[in-house]
């Protein structure tokens, strides 16, 4: 055998992947769009089984409460304060460096979602927010890209795959977003590490069967678990489709690429924080900036982010002018914040 | 007649703490109305403006009544209505 495939051998043994299979995994190229607790069990399970390309997309850095749950960090990863694409794609190289991994530290938005999976056989949502997960679902119907679903919190989780033409598409199924404060949030619920796990590995399951060419053999279903309640429920949705006056796949309407819905401002989940996007002509320059705010304390700053303290929150800014301010959910208020000491 | 309906996890403080409710009803809306009159609390979640909010689908026995004939969908004695909102974390 050779030597290259060696690693894949248990894997190219069984019935459903074989050689021809795996020669189609090393052959194919993947964006994973958030690498948090769904993510990093993603990134593992597909690295592992020797995907081509991965390019791994995720907006926020690592803190000692994601570690419970987000498979590829440690304290280490914590204490240099790196983005989470940054340190998963440094764990993932030594886990198999045949994997060309691209991380990639964005805020998924509107302006970049198709460059960003333009070149992908398959899209995973490794999301927290159903902002994305519409991007996605916009940007796959329009491509004509598969893509597959999960989502968790507390003790239960859901997952569908999408086909594009084939089965209903994400607004089929869930016609719009909860609105803030409409549904639990990681914060009054919680999470448990084993539902991640649960959910992650169905879309993992998924991602192989599209990826070795066997699109006959994914799950035509909304699979939707309660660890901690033993449920397990195999919805049926296949008949959704054209049933359903679906905007986006039957219309062809892409509102979310379009701009219709989502904002620049988003309140994240469970973190008592929001998010500010802010386009900018030019990377900041974070030693100025430091420079400007030292007088209100302490200020830190590495090459992918600069933090400090005002006003009884923790701003964490990036260098594309983005800014994670913790410490509220009011998002008017974090606007405010953001223009009296981000600037702009 | 007995309908089960399985109340989402989030709203199960709002039930008493319970997985399922017993309504009685002969379609999905009138089923639904029981368990609104039992729990006015997940009735105010689950609706808005007398209809399902975007965001939460109602199964019956594990089939989108979207497909079948929406509220008016007949139930019968031992049917199960679930009701399942998206699920944002991740």
């Amino acid at each position: 055998m050779d030597i290259a495939l060696e690693r894949y051998s248990r894997q190219m043994r069984f019935y459903g992947v074989g050689e021809a299979g795996q020669k189609k995994l090393l052959d194919a190229r993947v964006t994973l769009c958030g690498c948090g607790a769904l993510g990093t069990v993603l990134a593992n399970a597909l690295v592992r089984a020797g995907v081509g390309r991965l390019r791994l997309i995720d907006r926020d850095f690592i803190e000692t409460s994601n570690l419970q749950r987000q498979v590829l960090f440690d304290e280490h990863d914590v204490a240099e304060g790196l983005p989470k694409a940054e340190a998963a794609a440094r764990k993932l190289g030594a886990i198999n460096s045949a994997v060309h991994v691209e991380p990639v530290v964005v805020d998924i938005d509107r302006t970049n979602i198709l460059e960003l999976v333009g070149d992908a056989d398959l899209i995973l949502d490794g999301s927290d927010n159903f902002e994305v997960r519409y991007l996605i679902n916009d940007a796959a119907v329009k491509l004509n890209k598969p893509w597959v679903y999960g989502g968790c919190i507390g003790s239960h989780g859901q997952t569908m795959t999408i086909l594009p033409g084939e089965t209903p598409c994400l607004r089929c199924v869930f016609e719009a977003a909860p609105a803030p404060g409409e549904a639990g949030t990681c914060e009054t619920a919680g999470v448990l590490g084993p539902i991640v796990n649960v959910v992650a590995s169905y879309q993992a399951s998924e991602a192989i069967k599209i990826l070795v060419g066997r699109r006959d053999k994914v799950s035509r279903e909304l699979l939707y678990f309660d660890m901690w309640e033993n449920e397990q429920r195999r919805i049926k949705v296949a008949p959704l489709l054209g049933k359903v006056d679906c905007p986006c796949c039957q219309h062809r309407r892409f509102e979310w690429l379009d701009g219709e819905h989502g904002s620049q401002t988003t309140s994240l989940c469970g973190r008592n924080a929001v998010q500010v996007s802010h386009r900018t002509a030019s990377r900041l320059n974070f030693e100025d900036m430091a420079r400007q705010l030292e007088h209100m304390g302490e200020v830190h700053y590495n090459r992918f982010l600069l933090k400090f303290n005002a006003e009884n929150c923790e701003f964490t800014v990036f260098p594309d002018g983005r800014a994670i301010i913790k410490g509220t959910d009011d998002v008017d208020r974090a606007r405010t914040l953001y223009a009296k000491y981000v600037g702009h | 007649m007995t309908i089960k309906i399985q109340i989402p996890t989030p709203m199960r403080q709002h039930a008493d703490g319970k997985t399922t409710v017993e309504v009685a009803g002969a379609t999905v809306q009138a089923a639904l109305a029981d368990l609104s009159a039992k729990y006015p609390a997940i009735a105010e979640r689950v609706f808005k403006d007398g209809k399902v909010r975007q965001f939460i689908n109602v199964y019956l026995n594990n089939e989108d009544i979207r497909y079948l004939d929406s509220l008016a969908t007949p139930v019968k004695d031992g049917d199960e209505l679930a009701i399942i909102p998206a699920v944002a974390g991740g």
